[in-house]
């Protein structure tokens, strides 16, 4: 089995990217944008991950037959586990604006609560 | 000698601050007096180096932080510098009365180090930092009393002070020099060589003017001067108007100093005359005619003194600006006798602010009984302004005349003839309006200035009847400063003599003016009227208003008298012209701006966050397509 080519998952990470951002600057409804929010941020670890990749080398955990030499990129792994957990948390949060928002508003489109807000 | 010249410079400064710090009234004040007095001290003590040493100037070096600091005490500099301290010193006496708290005395202080520095740097560092250090202190000075016009000041400060530090960066780019010396010898190099573009040395020429034409108050720049003049403390402005506008003017002639050959040789002759300096003498002409007139049409006396000195300070770049050695005579003649005539002004100002808390003309009247002192040293700096022999004004006016007409330049000396004329009439005007006539009653308990103020006005006005009974003191001097001119255009060490004549004659080209006879003439004539006065004179009553009106029949809105609407047939008949306000035309500008800033935050400001995110796709779009990502 032959691997593909990196520039695929580099094409691949950032149209996730801009997919995520085409729903933030034209979807109306928060949770779309929260969506879109969660779609970019997962093309980003994506990117920073294919970064670091060496092609045909093995996950950077040093055991049996596999040294330094061996492995891929591990900064870009410590990288990306961070910033997964930053995301949930971020997730997170906006989650629990947009309930606080629907509540007192009672509609979740932003030109809607924008009107409301006055 | 070294040492002098730092102590010259930073005495006035280090005095300002233990004023500040201490702040004792009788103790704060005795230092003001005393680091006032010490620059001026060693300057005359400096006198007979700087003439023995016509070609060699006591020079003072010093590298701060890489930079080659120069500062250079030829006789042009002294003579700025000396002028600048006679006025500090009679500012000092003045603040004894005037000052409220140490606040004043450290800024006043701070300028007046300032105002020396910049007179005797010889390199552009020391020359810039000291330029704004002067700057900044008259702006607090300003800041304390009247915000609004102190932001003028400051907006066009700022304008000028960058329009220089761009010029002082082209020069440096294109030369590598920032001593004066060096400059001059690069110029002159390129002149000949071409190694500056003419586009450069025309933009480098119209920055200084900006940064110059700015403190010097020249037309159009000269908007923030009214209200920076009038909204202060009336010694300091003595100051202010006496020395620190001067630096402007000793701009000009740094200008010449520096570029002459070559902007001669980018810019060429115009009708036998420097390009470059026609347009410097125009902006001066200008300057006198509007200033005049509008300083006739004031109804309030610092606003009067206020546009009056921006037209005298006009004479001096106008002669400046004729080009020859006449005209750089009148010039520098006319900085000495405007600021010993205008700081004289604004003393009497401060005095009669002081002892009445009026500042309108239809308050005041028949003060001369009241303040007799003030009213001498009144009369001394109206008579030496309005350029009536035999005053320092007369002489320093005369050289101008003389100037203009050797250059053949008949609109501009047309110009100063109908600046003179209109000087004549708002100083008439004051004579009349403060001292003379009926006293209204609320100043009827007036006394006369406190003595240091009258001390003040006294330094100021020995000096307007000294080297107007004596120019030839002056004179003698000057030709001195131009020897050292020319020895800085040509290198040539040639002893020029421009005026020449005794102690009590002028005698120039195209003409001579004996002062001494004019003075004995007036002695008698004065005595032949007083006699007249004494033995044959009946005094008659007549109604106030008979004086005034010419004739025409009184009403009740057209009531002019000397205190109140004296001029304004004058202001109808230029009421075409008066709508024309380059203050109002900035004020305008601003309120476009201010629009144009609003529209512009309400249309992106909009509070919507996906607009925000648009935003930020575009820049990361163009980052892309730039290749930064």
């Amino acid at each position: 089995m032959s691997l593909p080519s990196i520039s695929v998952y580099y094409f691949g990470a950032i149209s996730l990217v801009l997919i995520g951002l085409y729903g933030v600057l034209v979807k109306k409804n928060l949770m779309k944008i929260l969506i879109s929010l969660s779609i970019m941020e997962t093309g980003v670890n994506l990117l920073l991950i294919s970064i670091g990749y060496v092609s045909g080398k093995s996950a950077p955990i040093l055991s049996e037959g596999i040294g330094p030499a061996q492995a891929v990129d591990p900064i870009p792994q410590a990288l990306v586990l961070t910033a997964i957990v930053i995301g949930v948390a971020t997730t997170a949060l906006a989650l629990s604006t947009a309930m606080i928002i629907y509540e007192k508003y009672g509609t979740l489109n932003i030109e809607e609560i924008r009107r409301l807000r006055g | 000698m070294m040492n002098e010249i730092a102590v010259m410079l930073f005495t006035p400064l280090i005095a300002g601050i233990l004023a500040w710090i201490i702040n004792v009234k009788g103790i704060r004040e005795t230092i003001g007096v005393l680091g006032a007095l010490v620059p001026f001290a060693l300057l005359v003590k400096e006198y007979s180096t700087v003439v023995n040493n016509l070609y060699n100037p006591p020079t003072y070096q010093l590298t701060v932080s890489g930079f080659n600091i120069t500062f250079k005490l030829g006789t042009l500099n002294w003579y700025f510098a000396a002028v600048a301290s006679l006025v500090g010193v009679a500012m000092a006496f003045g603040m004894i009365s005037t000052s409220r708290n140490s606040y004043d005395w450290l800024f006043a202080m701070m300028s007046y180090t300032g105002v020396l520095g910049v007179f005797l740097s010889w390199d552009f560092v020391s020359f810039f930092l000291l330029w704004e250090l002067m700057t900044f202190a008259s702006f607090m000075m300003v800041l304390k009393r009247n915000r609004h016009e102190s932001l003028k000041y400051f907006v066009l400060s700022v304008i000028g002070a960058y329009a220089m530090l761009l010029a002082i960066a082209l020069i440096y780019a294109k030369t590598g020099a920032l001593n004066f010396d060096d400059i001059r010898h690069a110029m002159y190099l390129d002149a000949i060589m071409g190694g500056m573009s003419k586009s450069e040395t025309i933009l480098i020429f119209a920055l200084f003017l900006t940064a110059f034409g700015v403190k010097a108050g020249a037309w159009p720049l000269h908007v923030w001067a009214p209200g920076a003049y009038s909204e202060n403390d009336q010694s300091y402005t003595a100051f202010f108007s006496g020395a620190l506008s001067k630096a402007g003017a000793y701009g000009f002639l740094l200008l010449y100093i520096l570029m002459m050959v070559k902007l001669y040789y980018v810019m060429g002759p115009f009708h036998g005359h420097l390009t470059f300096a026609y347009i410097i003498a125009w902006i001066g002409a200008i300057t006198v005619v509007v200033a005049s007139f509008l300083a006739v049409l004031q109804e309030d006396i610092r606003k009067l003194f206020a546009y009056s000195s921006i037209g005298q300070v006009g004479y001096i770049l106008l002669a400046f600006g004729v080009g020859t050695w006449m005209g750089f005579a009148g010039g520098l003649f006319h900085v000495l006798s405007h600021a010993v005539f205008k700081g004289l002004f604004w003393l009497v100002t401060a005095a009669i602010i002081l002892q009445t808390g009026k500042t309108r003309f239809e308050d005041f009247g028949g003060l001369a009984e009241k303040m007799p002192i003030t009213f001498a040293m009144s009369l001394i700096a109206v008579l030496s302004l309005a350029g009536i022999p035999p005053m320092a004004g007369f002489a320093s006016k005369w050289l101008i005349y003389e100037a203009a007409i050797q250059a053949h330049m008949p609109l501009v000396a047309g110009a100063i003839f109908l600046g003179s004329a209109l000087a004549f009439a708002y100083v008439v005007r004051f004579l009349y309006a403060v001292w003379f006539g009926q006293r209204p009653s609320d100043l009827e308990d007036v006394q006369e200035a406190p003595l240091p103020l009258l001390i003040g006005m006294a330094i100021l006005a020995i000096p307007n009847v000294v080297f107007g009974v004596a120019p030839g003191l002056v004179t003698k001097y000057i030709n001195k400063v131009l020897s050292y001119m020319l020895f800085l255009f040509g290198e040539r060490k040639v002893d020029v003599s421009i005026v020449t004549g005794s102690y009590y004659k002028l005698v120039t080209p195209t003409g001579t003016y004996n002062a001494l006879t004019v003075t004995l003439m007036l002695v008698v004539g004065l005595a032949i009227a007083g006699l007249i006065y004494i033995y044959g004179a009946k005094a008659r009553r007549i109604p106030v208003t008979n004086t005034y009106q010419s004739g025409n029949p009184v009403t009740e809105d057209y009531n002019l008298s000397i205190r109140r609407n004296f001029y304004r047939p004058l202001a109808e008949a230029l009421e075409f012209w008066l709508k024309y306000s380059f203050d109002r035309f900035y004020e305008r500008l601003a309120g476009i701006a201010e629009d144009f800033a609003d529209w512009l935050r309400e249309g992106f400001y909009n509070g919507n966050v996906q607009a925000y995110s648009w935003y930020l796709a575009i820049v990361l779009l163009i980052l892309a397509l730039w290749g930064v990502l």
